[in-house]
């Protein structure tokens, strides 16, 4: 099976440790050709498959058991995206983006897909979130320390975190990392939903220039 | 949908949102339905894509379950099996899907050629009885979909087996119609190419030979709460042992 390492026991290399596994590297990793996995997957090829799972599953159930907090679905979910991944890897295109990047964005996909649909929104209008007293969530925010440990995350986007302020670096995080909507978000921080969603907005513009 | 045309810049706001897991489930739809055929909406939300990717890296890995890789190889087995079984059974009166919507017995007689061709496959059921359904085109017969479900369970599940586009300003609605029922009852919006989980609590339990389609509607569903557009896949549950 050339191509992609099919080795059984690489499942069990990125099994996570207590003391390491929160900085367990996500990075791609040189050995594994993704790319080759997902051709081989749209010939029909059932290993190949197997072997993106067993060398990804755990790092895509960890992204999806973040989003949807809760063991089972998110088991269901990477069930799902496997399935998925299955009947569209001959659709993938390398040139959109890297093969690794499209198999976290089905997971991801799927997951935000199904906290959003399933965990209404909680109703807080701009309006009700404007009348809170903004005052005193500022106080707050003044010394909110960082909620994620991001340096550790690989890439160019370390560094341009590092130029937004804790409070803005932890909204962007609590979106991506696990899910939260702009009102969960607001909930969270103390802080109006307007506030956060303008927060939100300006780092992803300020991400944008730094990554450019 | 309503909105002016996107500025370049107000495009790659809603292409970062979308990635960033910001959007309400309504735009969050909404851009899903546009992705198929919106080159410069899918090239921004590809950037965006790789310029979060590194942020996964702070979800710790979780060891999958021993069943889940099972249960993945199961269920692509099962989808095989039914595509197979309705390839096989594609001449003479599968044909005459077009109208198993009025046409009760020969929608039952597909139904059980379906179901004896399933019996004869070595396809792994657990659960007491399984229902499934193989949702064909009406035109082509291509089978597009499976819906699966256990009697117990009280939800069903609905996987692509084809690719398929929705124009921009429609949505794929899923219904479901048992024998005795006065009409269809709405499942809701179906996103094309991905599986879903659909819970029923609130209809009776699957019957055979129950009905299951997904038709064209405007974005936000049927105005009507019944079908109102063209049926893109249709089929009947079958039980299988």
């Amino acid at each position: 099976m050339p191509g992609y390492a099919a080795a059984p026991g690489l499942s069990a290399r990125s099994a996570p440790t207590p003391s390491c596994s929160a900085r367990m590297p996500n990075r791609p990793d040189p050995d594994f050709d993704y790319n080759a996995a997902l051709e081989q997957c749209a010939a029909g090829r059932r290993a190949a498959l197997e072997a993106l799972y067993r060398h990804e599953g755990p790092r895509l159930l960890g992204v999806a058991q973040r989003i949807v907090r809760d063991r089972a679905r998110a088991e269901d979910i990477v069930h799902d995206a496997f399935v998925n991944i299955w009947h569209r890897a001959g659709s993938f295109d390398a040139t959109r983006g890297s093969a690794r990047g499209w198999l976290y964005s089905v997971v991801r996909n799927l997951a935000l897909n199904a906290v959003r649909d399933g965990r209404h929104e909680t109703a807080v209008d701009d309006d009700t979130a404007a009348a809170l007293d903004a005052r005193d969530a500022i106080d707050a925010w003044h010394d909110t320390r960082d909620a994620f440990d991001w340096r550790d995350s690989a890439g160019r986007i370390g560094p341009c975190l590092e130029q937004l302020e804790p409070v803005r670096r932890n909204c962007v995080l609590h979106a991506y990392v696990e899910g939260l909507s702009h009102s969960e978000i607001a909930q969270r921080l103390g802080a109006p939903l307007g506030t956060v969603k303008a927060w939100i907005k300006r780092s992803l513009k300020a991400l944008k220039e730094c990554l450019a | 949908m309503s909105a002016p045309s996107p500025t370049p810049d107000n495009l790659d706001e809603l292409a970062g949102e979308y990635v960033l897991g910001t959007l309400s489930a309504a735009r969050r739809r909404d851009v899903n339905a546009r992705l198929p055929h919106d080159a410069a909406l899918r090239a921004a939300v590809d950037r965006w894509e790789e310029r979060l990717l590194p942020l996964s890296s702070l979800a710790a890995p979780v060891e999958p379950s021993p069943g889940l890789w099972p249960r993945i190889a199961e269920t692509l087995d099962r989808q095989s099996a039914a595509r197979q079984a309705a390839q096989a059974t594609r001449p003479g009166w599968w044909d005459s899907l077009f109208f198993w919507r009025g046409a009760a017995a020969s929608g039952l007689a597909a139904a059980l050629v379906l179901a004896g061709t399933l019996a004869l496959r070595p396809t792994p059921a657990p659960g007491p009885v399984q229902y499934m359904v193989v949702l064909v085109a009406p035109q082509s017969q291509t089978p597009g979909w499976v819906v699966q479900a256990s009697a117990g369970q009280r939800e069903v599940q609905l996987v692509p087996i084809a690719a398929m586009q929705v124009p921009a300003d429609r949505a794929l609605e899923f219904w479901t119609k048992a024998d005795g029922w006065a009409g269809p009852v709405s499942l809701g919006l179906i996103k094309p190419g991905e599986p879903v989980r659909i819970a029923l609590d609130k209809l009776p339990p699957l019957e055979p030979n129950q009905l299951f389609e997904l038709t064209l509607e405007p974005a936000t569903g049927s105005p009507t709460g019944k079908p109102t557009g063209p049926i893109q896949f249709i089929g009947r549950a079958v039980k299988v042992m």
